[in-house]
């Protein structure tokens, strides 16, 4: 058995609205990673993916609060956790790179400087030695002419250069777990590939987990062992990347799929998910997917479980109660 | 760098130039000083001819100004009507009291609104944010006469630790730099706190946050220095603007300003001293500026002056 580095359990995020109680954002999910592994959580925006990352960091914005579950890296259980307690394991045993390379690094202070500040926090070491390691760090993202960009600003680079930097300083620490929060979403198609190739890359050489929160199922087909699929705050699908992509389960996985343009085929229209997601504090009773749903039936007034498949994969779908046999039908 | 400063020196000529031409026309709009300078009795037609003549007044009005203008280069603005010093002295003279009250002003707003402002801003909807944006609202509302008033009321007159009026020691600079800086603070106060939340939430805090260092450190080394820009702005402008502005604060301490010296004039209509004390401190507004937008580069390493952006 692999050994899983990260495991949550029952994660509850909420807003608090201001009659003192609570929104809920994200609602009772489970998932774990294992060692080396990239997890990918996809979903449309507002699905709670974000909020989920976040949690993990403890970095949810004001407002937004965890208000239940457990979360697990190694034998370090975050509850406990005090605000220092926090800060040690912020870029040290588990890092973050965000969307924006753009407005992710502070542009009043070098690319060296920043990457110092992460390795001065967490490593006794002299800033002698910090500047060498940011140095290395910066070689090994690819970076050319490394020993010019430690002094140079973030406004003299090009953004795919800033992500690159961004990655620099998340793994300068040598974290066990990293969180990609869509971390190629704003770059040039061939800026991406560049940046998705030395993550994978860099995962191998460093045997680092990756949880990867993309709502590209390219991104996903491209780097991730495995995938949850999430919904308005629910995880709906698990499974294997090969199985989301040969057999995708619940009908929002399919729709989701359903949406993406073949090469191979020309279509007028591209298929689209009618509807949006559901607001936070408007949830539907039973299945959250079932007024977008066109398989939605009686059944789905009440929630569904968490179905488990032959092959492993687990669906939040009554179709799945007995098995994969309706499927078929459908 | 070089050229630019160049450049700007040049624009400050031309600005002072305007100025004067200004200053000089709209100050002989005010009526004739000499009718105001014989206070008892009637003074005869040859009287009034002799002090015009002897203050070159007789002269038409366009040798006047060159007059006037040829003095601006040699740094001689006249004498003064009404004392005869040359007004250059005159200015010499209130300069270092004008200075320290500005530089009081502004240190007393700085240690208050700086404070203020960011704890504010990242305790934004608490009770603390509350007390921050009162205070703020109490400094922009408070009439500074007022202010002074009480201050010398309970201060001095009450228990007696500190003068009222004068400027002797640094203990007569404490009353008056409380009261202009706490007027001051409370603008200040809310420019830090609304800078401090624009930049609270770029996304290079969560980046700083997710390195795992102190909430202190975000604060200060990350949103602080980027808030930074807009704050030296304001108060480059306000310094400038402390320099002659601060008459209501001088005229109740007593104090032997620049901003008291050009009032005292107006009231006289002594022509020079207004004329060198508005061309003055119109310079020292212009160098302020400059000073200001030289020090955007040592913040902000994406402005470059005077060069290409690189």
């Amino acid at each position: 058995m692999v050994q899983k580095v990260l495991e949550v359990e029952e994660l509850k995020v909420g807003i608090k609205d201001e009659d003192g109680g609570r929104i809920a954002i994200v609602n009772g999910i489970n998932f774990h990673l294992h060692k080396g592994e990239t997890l990918g959580i996809v979903g449309e925006s507002g699905c709670g993916k974000s909020m989920t990352s976040l949690s993990l960091m403890g970095l949810l914005p004001a407002g937004v609060e965890r208000h239940g579950g457990d979360i697990r890296l190694g034998n370090l259980n975050f509850n406990s956790f005090n605000k220092k307690d926090w800060r040690q394991i912020r870029g040290k045993k588990i890092a973050m790179i965000f969307q924006e390379p753009m407005s992710s690094l502070n542009p009043v202070y070098t690319v060296g400087a920043q990457i110092n500040e992460m390795i001065l926090n967490h490593e006794r070491v002299s800033k002698k030695e910090a500047r060498n390691r940011a140095l290395e760090m910066l070689k090994l993202v690819g970076i050319p002419r490394p020993e010019q960009v430690l002094n140079e600003y973030p406004h003299q680079l090009s953004g795919g250069m800033r992500q690159r930097v961004m990655i620099a300083i998340a793994l300068s620490c040598n974290p066990e777990v990293l969180i990609a929060d869509e971390p190629t979403t704003a770059l040039d198609v061939t800026i991406q590939a560049q940046i998705l190739e030395l993550m994978k890359k860099i995962q191998d050489q460093l045997h680092m987990s990756i949880v990867l929160i993309t709502h590209d199922l390219g991104v996903v087909a491209e780097m991730c062992d495995r995938v949850i699929v999430m919904y308005a705050g629910e995880i709906v699908e698990e499974s294997l990347v090969v199985d989301l992509f040969d057999q995708p389960s619940h009908p929002y996985t399919k729709g989701l799929l359903a949406s993406l343009p073949d090469i191979h085929e020309q279509k007028e229209y591209l298929s689209s998910i009618l509807g949006v997601v559901p607001a936070p504090g408007k949830m539907p009773a039973g299945c959250r997917f079932a007024p977008r749903c066109s398989f939605a039936h009686e059944r789905c007034k009440e929630v569904p479980p968490l179905f488990e498949m032959e092959n492993g994969s687990k669906v939040k779908c009554w179709l799945y109660e007995d098995g994969e046999a309706e499927v078929a039908a459908t | 760098m070089i050229a630019y400063i160049i450049r700007r020196l040049l624009h400050t000529i031309l600005v002072v130039f305007a100025i004067s031409l200004i200053i000089f026309f709209s100050v002989r709009l005010t009526g004739d000083p000499v009718s105001v300078m014989f206070q008892a009795g009637e003074p005869t037609k040859e009287a009034i001819a002799e002090v015009r003549k002897n203050l070159g007044l007789d002269e038409p009005l366009y040798v006047q100004y060159g007059i006037f203008l040829k003095g601006l280069v040699t740094f001689d603005f006249g004498e003064s009507f009404r004392s005869g010093m040359p007004v250059i002295d005159l200015i010499k003279e209130k300069l270092g009291a004008t200075l320290a009250l500005a530089f009081g002003g502004m240190a007393v707003a700085i240690m208050i609104a700086f404070p203020v402002g960011i704890v504010s801003a990242v305790k934004r909807g608490t009770g603390v944010d509350f007390f921050g944006r009162i205070f703020s609202l109490i400094g922009i509302s408070f009439p500074n006469f007022w202010l002074g008033i009480m201050l010398i009321l309970i201060f001095a007159v009450n228990l007696k630790w500190l003068p009222s009026s004068g400027f002797e020691s640094f203990k007569h600079l404490i009353l008056p730099s409380i009261t202009l800086g706490m007027i001051l603070s409370g603008i200040l106060a809310r420019l830090v706190r609304s800078s401090m939340l624009e930049v609270m939430n770029q996304q290079y805090i969560s980046t700083a946050k997710s390195k795992g260092i102190s909430d202190f450190a975000v604060i200060i080394k990350h949103a602080f220095r980027n808030a930074l820009l807009p704050t030296v702005t304001f108060l480059g402008l306000q310094f400038g603007a402390l320099l002659g502005g601060t008459v209501i604060v001088e005229q109740i301490f007593s104090w032997p300003g620049i901003g008291r010296l050009i009032i005292d004039a107006i009231n006289q209509r002594d022509y020079p001293v207004i004329q060198g004390g508005v061309i003055f401190l119109a310079v020292i507004m212009v160098a302020v500026n400059l000073v200001i937008d030289l020090s955007y580069t040592l913040i902000d390493p994406r402005i470059k002056i005077g060069g290409s952006r690189s």
